[in-house]
């Protein structure tokens, strides 16, 4: 869990409460769809044709799971993937990545194992992560066959899904599946998120030292 | 991973991502410039960088092999149109030199595989299924990972390890390191506090195991967790770093670590600086006395505008003569000079007072001491306001570069810049890294030079209660006229070097010439050398007693920082940023970064307030019916809860119709108090 967050989680206590708060961050090719299954699954739209999202670095959704609320906050590429320039400092904290292509390219099929490499390379090594065959409500142009998908999410032991976001086929189970995952592994670890909490730049406290030695 | 083209025109156009670069990016993408940003390297943060063990061979290797001359392309030629000529930037880079390598740490095989053995029998964290799958996953991808591989193999130190087989796929590596990293993630992080240092249950084999030698091997295994920056700089915890990061809400993008102590070498041997309030009446080496007049003079310090009678007369003279006039001890001369002021003897008194001045300023914001360092390293901040940029709509693109800029002869303005791709692209002003610039257009070729260390070690300088420790060293010169080295010492925790080592970084502005010189004397004093099993120690209760050394890097790097924007002979909307300077903060670096901001953005305001996501009311979506806002319940969302996001405030929120995205206005400034992590 990204400490920063929880240290800032707790400066609203007050105004909402939840019982886990886990970090998603969304990785694949350019135009996969991967803000398109942000936005469907926190704002349940499906904005056709936009650009990129200027502005916002996540986006924030409190669901609730056998009773315990859970914050997943779920972070964009920003554009970065589209040269291939992702910023190592992005992958770092996550607790689970979403690795997503189009079923209908199978160029950004192809590219997954160079993003398997980044994931290995920067990402916490037990973050969680899930491929997702995106835009299947676009059969007719499908280019990757799901058993083929299958077999290598297996292979590379992910989890796999296919969804549309269009169609917001798939798309609550695949935050819903990760966010029940991420919680039974939580729960596995005695992981107290609040006590991982490290010093952040915010106001912090007054200077106290010396503050009363003045007197000497 | 797609190949796109870029866009033909942008308002900023920046080449180079460093730590000046990145923060200037993210203000002007901030306040709406169309900003591409540019690196011909395949990494973030140039001479700001931190790699990993594998990635900094691979660093090594690239500038030992010297610079790959690429054909030179003259294509732009035709690009250019009538009153325009072509500036040609610099295709290497010369920042760095003297770079030697050492390997002292054992190559021996068997050692690794007992502990291999150990390590599976000892694991009690549950192995997820993606575990499994890395190990997998990398061999079934060796193909890709080759190129990487093949530059660590080669790049490794022409030393004894030499027939150390280097080429182990990562995967094992990483399987491995999973383990080591969940047992530790199972452990509360480092405060600040001794006794909660002690309560930590630390992991089994950093403290109850005997002391296990660390190979080479071992290191090239476990490489992708250390994170070795080129420029080694802590974060004053009230400098323009760490107010820039709160003030931007950039600093959610990383975390940081308190620097847990600050020592200093004196008379042979390490020891603690009294830094708090607590140190200063805890100390053991100060006597009654001492601690008073520490305090009393600290006191002073902290208001010593106040006071004008007290330091006048020496205002212009040395603090070194100041604090002789003190009362002082000389113990207590040398702590505050060298590792409260930081200041060399003969620095003014009124600028050692300011020093001194910023360092008690600093105390106590955060915890013990006036530094903060990121977690996996200070390469980590560039990349972050990067981030903050492309969130913003800045455009990024590594291992791509600018091979010319094309200038109006008449206005003597860059107008556009030919891409290493060919393409030309419009620009209303260009950032520039120095070390693009050619010789050319350099007037004055003369620059100082920073001397680096990077040291593995198997234990800290000076051993304490917690393992982990991030110290700051203070090492006054070894000889009159030798430089001043400060030492950053990094523990695990802190995510640059692998449990069971230290990661060291020296810094001195250099005076004689190579790195190696300049800081060798400090390194044999400090540290020793492994000794092989054959060879038993000769000088036992001497090696035992200090750190040893496992390997060692040193190089040059070139410090434009002091070279004025007059000495470039460049047009006038070319703006260029220097190279990362000597000093222990980042303050030149962000100064600079606004100074070229204020230049052509004079109106904007520096690095507002990113809105809070949390904050963000997304409810210019078209129609209302289209889909609920935050605020509203989602239909379609049978387990979906929106309690919170309705108890949000409403004071922020926004309209975004036009553009159907959510809006960037800025939303009410959230910098609360993050609840500094200590008591």
């Amino acid at each position: 869990m990204n400490p920063l967050s929880i240290v800032w989680e707790k400066t609203r206590v007050n105004m909402e409460d939840y019982d886990y708060l886990f970090k998603i961050v969304l990785i694949g090719n350019a135009g996969v769809g991967k803000t398109c299954l942000v936005r469907r699954f926190t704002q349940g739209l499906f904005p056709p044709g936009q650009g990129a999202t200027i502005g916002v670095d996540f986006m924030i959704k409190t669901v609730e799971i056998k009773g315990e609320k859970v914050k997943l906050q779920i972070w964009d590429t920003a554009g970065q993937e589209r040269f291939r320039s992702i910023t190592q400092s992005y992958y770092r904290s996550a607790n689970a990545l979403i690795l997503t292509y189009d079923i209908t390219c199978e160029d950004s099929f192809r590219c997954l194992p160079e993003w398997l490499r980044e994931i290995e390379q920067y990402a916490n090594t037990t973050v969680v992560t899930v491929l997702v065959g995106n835009k299947i409500d676009l059969a007719e142009k499908r280019e990757v066959l799901r058993q083929r998908a299958e077999e290598f999410a297996e292979s590379q032991s992910m989890l796999y899904l296919e969804t549309s976001a269009k169609e917001s086929d798939n798309v609550e189970k695949l935050f819903l599946d990760l966010a029940c995952k991420l919680i039974r592994e939580a729960k596995q670890n005695t992981l107290d998120n609040n006590d991982t909490a490290n010093a952040m730049p915010g106001e912090g406290k007054a200077i106290s030292y010396l503050s009363c030695c003045s007197t000497n | 991973m797609a190949a796109d083209n870029l866009p033909s025109e942008f308002d900023v156009i920046i080449l180079g991502t460093g730590l000046s670069e990145s923060v200037i990016a993210a203000a002007c993408s901030r306040v709406g410039q169309r900003v591409l940003h540019v690196d011909r390297r395949s990494y973030y943060a140039g001479n700001w960088a931190s790699f990993t063990f594998n990635g900094l061979l691979s660093w090594i290797e690239e500038y030992k092999a010297g610079p790959s001359q690429e054909a030179v392309q003259e294509t732009w030629r035709e690009k250019l149109e009538e009153g325009e000529e072509a500036l040609a930037l610099s295709p290497v880079d010369t920042s760095i030199s003297n770079l030697e390598v050492f390997c002292y740490a054992s190559s021996e095989e068997p050692e690794e595989e007992e502990e291999q053995a150990k390590d599976t029998t000892t694991c009690s964290v549950p192995q997820t299924p993606d575990s499994e799958g890395e190990v997998e996953r990398c061999l079934l991808e060796s193909s890709s990972v080759e190129e990487d591989e093949a530059l660590a193999a080669d790049g490794g130190s022409p030393e004894p390890a030499a027939g150390v087989d280097q080429t182990q796929p990562q995967g094992e590596a990483s399987a491995e390191a999973e383990e080591t990293e969940a047992e530790q993630e199972t452990c509360p992080q480092v405060e600040q506090s001794q006794q909660e240092q002690q309560e930590k249950p630390f992991p089994a084999e950093s403290q109850s195991e005997p002391k296990k030698q660390i190979t080479y091997t071992k290191i090239v295994k476990e490489g992708r967790r250390f994170n070795i920056d080129l420029v080694s700089k802590l974060m004053y915890s009230r400098g323009l770093l760490v107010d820039l990061l709160i003030k931007s809400n950039v600093s959610r993008y990383a975390e940081f670590k308190n620097v847990t102590r600050i020592l200093t070498y004196r008379n042979g041997k390490v020891e603690q600086v009294p830094c708090s309030r607590a140190d200063v009446f805890g100390s053991k080496q100060l006597t009654v006395v001492e601690k008073r007049m520490l305090m009393k003079f600290l006191t002073f310090c902290l208001d010593f505008e106040q006071h004008p009678e007290e330091y006048q007369d020496f205002s212009e003279r040395p603090f070194w003569n100041f604090l002789q006039t003190k009362k002082l001890t000389e113990n207590l001369q040398h702590f505050i000079l060298h590792s409260i002021a930081m200041v060399t003897p003969e620095v003014c008194t009124a600028e050692g007072l300011r020093a001194t001045q910023h360092f008690l300023r600093c105390l106590g914001r955060y915890g013990n001491t006036p530094f903060l360092f990121p977690l996996y390293g200070l390469g980590e901040i560039p990349q972050c306001f990067c981030r903050m940029c492309a969130v913003f709509g800045g455009i990024y693109c590594l291992r791509h570069s600018i091979s010319c800029l094309v200038v109006d002869k008449e206005s003597n303005k860059c107008k556009a810049v030919i891409d290493s791709h060919g393409q030309r692209i419009s620009c209303g002003h260009f950032v520039v890294e120095d070390g693009y610039i050619g010789e050319d257009q350099r007037k004055n070729t003369e620059s100082r030079q920073i001397s680096r260390a990077v040291l593995i070690t198997d234990r800290s300088i000076l051993p304490s209660d917690s393992e982990q420790q991030i110290s700051l060293v203070t090492v006054p010169p070894m000889e009159p006229g030798s430089p001043v080295v400060w030492m950053v010492e990094l523990c695990s925790s802190t995510m640059t070097c692998m449990p069971g080592t230290y990661l060291v970084h020296l810094t001195c502005s250099s005076s004689s010439g190579s790195a190696k010189e300049d800081l060798a004397p400090v390194v044999s004093r400090l540290f020793c050398t492994a000794v092989s099993p054959e060879e038993e120690p000769t000088e036992g209760e001497k090696g035992s007693e200090v750190p040893t050394m496992l390997w060692a890097l040193y190089f040059n790097m070139r410090d434009t920082s002091a070279v004025d924007r007059s000495s470039y002979d460049l047009p006038s909307n070319v703006h260029v940023c220097t190279s990362p300077d000597a000093a222990l903060g980042s303050d030149h670096a962000i100064n600079l970064a606004e100074a070229v901001f204020r230049q052509f953005l004079p109106e904007e305001e520096f690095c507002p307030p990113a809105p809070n996501p949390e904050d963000i009311i997304y409810d210019g979506d078209g129609p209302q019916g289209e889909g609920p806002g935050f605020d509203e319940a989602d239909p379609a969302d049978a387990s979906g809860s929106q309690g919170g996001e309705s108890a949000e405030p409403q004071d922020v929120k926004q309209d975004a119709e036009q553009t159907g995205d959510v809006a960037t206005e800025e939303t009410s400034t959230r910098c609360e108090p993050g609840p500094a992590s200590e008591e």
